[in-house]
């Protein structure tokens, strides 16, 4: 199954121009906000949905105007503001070689002027993907997806695309032992299974069936990867978003959610993640294994404003490390006031 | 100048000040039954103990050193840390030597520790002491005046007058 390896941004929303090669496994996204972590994201969802499903007749132009959901639906607002407003142009390639471009014109702002190359064969590799939005969505099911289909609300579609996914039936045929190992570790975290009812899902467990709005956010994230699992969305070749794993999450339950994505990871899994956690980070960095591949990519503004990256294949190596750096500035003032006058 | 090794780590102190080895078990004499910090040094206005760690230790084997950062960074070393304090300061104390604010410096050799992991340790070391009394209040009679776990990176930056190295064995 081939997986995404690279992406090019040129002056596309807070990009100047990245050009960043990315990890077959794990790619972990960190940066101050503003950093356009999210974006990144959404840019390399909007190409893998268009692999599969009803997206497949969308097309990358028509996804992008969906995920990123501009003002008026006008595409050169996701330009990159800056003096005389040069072309955007996004070109996402994969290791099988194919290679997906758009190119927005600062003076076309409809979605039919976006000159698109490479689609047909970049459509053939039928990729399943999920992104998970920073804000849960599955307790908020209910008449969503009927509302959104006969109402203009301002929902980018990567809360519609979670939901659709959520309510796929399960995969037919026995399951593969390492995705029962996943389902398992899932059920202990959880305490319990997904059930749905129409539109309504539930955590079903010994002591009966418990609505999901009654239910821990945190915990209904973990009961969402989980349902993509049972449902076949998260297999070996698919590709996982992940924005902000630990959004409502307990830190005592980043353990296991870092390790249900590094076991992800290795029945492979793509994955693309940004956080804001240190704690979410450094289980990153203790649990790892000797074959684990895990990409961290720092984007940080340049002197001229311009969003860049670097990249590190170990957490050391991590340069800015926005996250580790706040904790600078509280470790200096702690030691002023724990060793008064010792310290200069 | 004194200087004051422990293995491969060194601190410089400025004249005047009086350092000693403390956790030697020929001069301190009750090893048996009392744990005892590395140093204790003696400023004008108030004392160090001091006690260090060196995971890094250019002969430490990759396995221990591996081993040494997870029992720090799970918090399986604070209490060890919180005795030798209190031992030391209970055995000062019984000599009558406690006679200015103690400050605990524990110096950790290991560069792979951030700094929030040093200021997780710096709190958890606080709260195991512990640096106030009950209800969060300062005690009637402090035994100790503050704490900190450093690195050799943040202890010259925080404190240059005492400039710490390696010795390079």
């Amino acid at each position: 199954m081939s997986k995404i390896n690279h992406v090019r941004l040129e002056n596309f929303t807070a990009f100047a121009n990245l050009d960043q090669a990315l990890s077959p496994g794990v790619n972990v996204i960190i940066g101050a906000n503003g950093t356009g972590k999210t974006h990144l994201l959404k840019v390399l969802y909007a190409s893998t949905a268009i692999t599969s499903g009803e997206d497949q007749d969308k097309g990358f132009a028509r996804k992008l105007l969906g995920v990123f959901n501009p003002y008026q639906a006008r595409m050169t607002r996701l330009i990159r503001r800056q003096q005389g407003l040069p072309a955007a142009e996004i070109t996402v390639t994969r290791d099988d070689g194919a290679r997906l471009k758009a190119v927005i014109d600062n003076q076309k702002a409809d979605v039919k002027d976006v000159r698109v190359t490479g689609e047909t064969k970049w459509k053939g590799a039928g990729l399943e993907s999920a992104f998970i939005p920073v804000k849960e969505m599955l307790a908020h099911a209910p008449g969503f997806l009927s509302t959104t289909s006969k109402r203009e609300i301002a929902f980018e579609e990567v809360y519609v695309d979670i939901i659709k996914k959520a309510f796929l039936p399960t995969l037919k045929g026995p399951i593969a032992t390492n995705r029962h190992r996943l389902l398992t570790a899932i059920q202990k975290a959880i305490e319990g299974k997904v059930v749905s009812k129409g539109e309504f899902f539930f955590l079903k467990n010994s002591q009966g069936e418990l609505e999901f709005t009654l239910l821990a956010e945190g915990m209904r994230k973990l009961a969402l990867i989980w349902l993509l699992i049972q449902n076949g969305t998260l297999l070996s070749g698919s590709i996982l978003f992940w924005d902000e794993p630990e959004a409502n999450l307990n830190p005592s339950l980043m353990g296991e959610v870092v390790e249900i994505i590094l076991e992800l990871h290795r029945i492979g899994v793509q994955i693309f993640l940004t956080t804001h956690n240190y704690v979410l980070l450094k289980e990153f960095d203790l649990r790892r294994k000797k074959n684990d591949s895990i990409r961290y990519i720092s984007l940080y503004r340049d002197e001229k404003n311009a969003v860049v990256a670097n990249a590190s294949d170990s957490y050391a190596g991590i340069d800015p490390n926005a996250i580790a750096g706040t904790f600078s500035s509280l470790y200096d003032r702690e030691l002023k006031r724990s060793l008064g006058g010792i310290v200069k | 100048m004194i200087v004051l090794s422990e293995g491969d780590l060194q601190i410089n102190l400025p004249a005047g000040a009086k350092g000693r080895k403390f956790d030697d078990g020929m001069s301190h004499g009750l090893s048996h039954c009392m744990k005892a910090v590395d140093f204790i040094v003696e400023l004008d206005d108030k004392i160090l103990f001091i006690e260090m760690k060196d995971p890094d230790h250019p002969n430490a084997l990759s396995r221990d050193r591996k081993n040494f950062h997870k029992k720090i960074l799970s918090g399986d070393l604070d209490s060890d840390l919180k005795t030798k304090y209190r031992d030391s300061f209970l055995y000062e104390w019984g000599g009558a030597r406690v006679s200015k604010p103690i400050y605990y410096l524990v110096l950790i050799g290991a560069s792979a520790l951030s700094e929030a992991d040093l200021l997780t340790r710096t709190d958890a070391l606080r709260r195991q002491l512990p640096v106030l009394g009950p209800g969060e209040k300062p005690w009637k009679k402090p035994f100790v005046a503050g704490c900190a776990v450093l690195n050799i990176e943040a202890w010259n930056k925080a404190m240059p007058q005492y400039p710490v190295s390696r010795i390079g064995i």
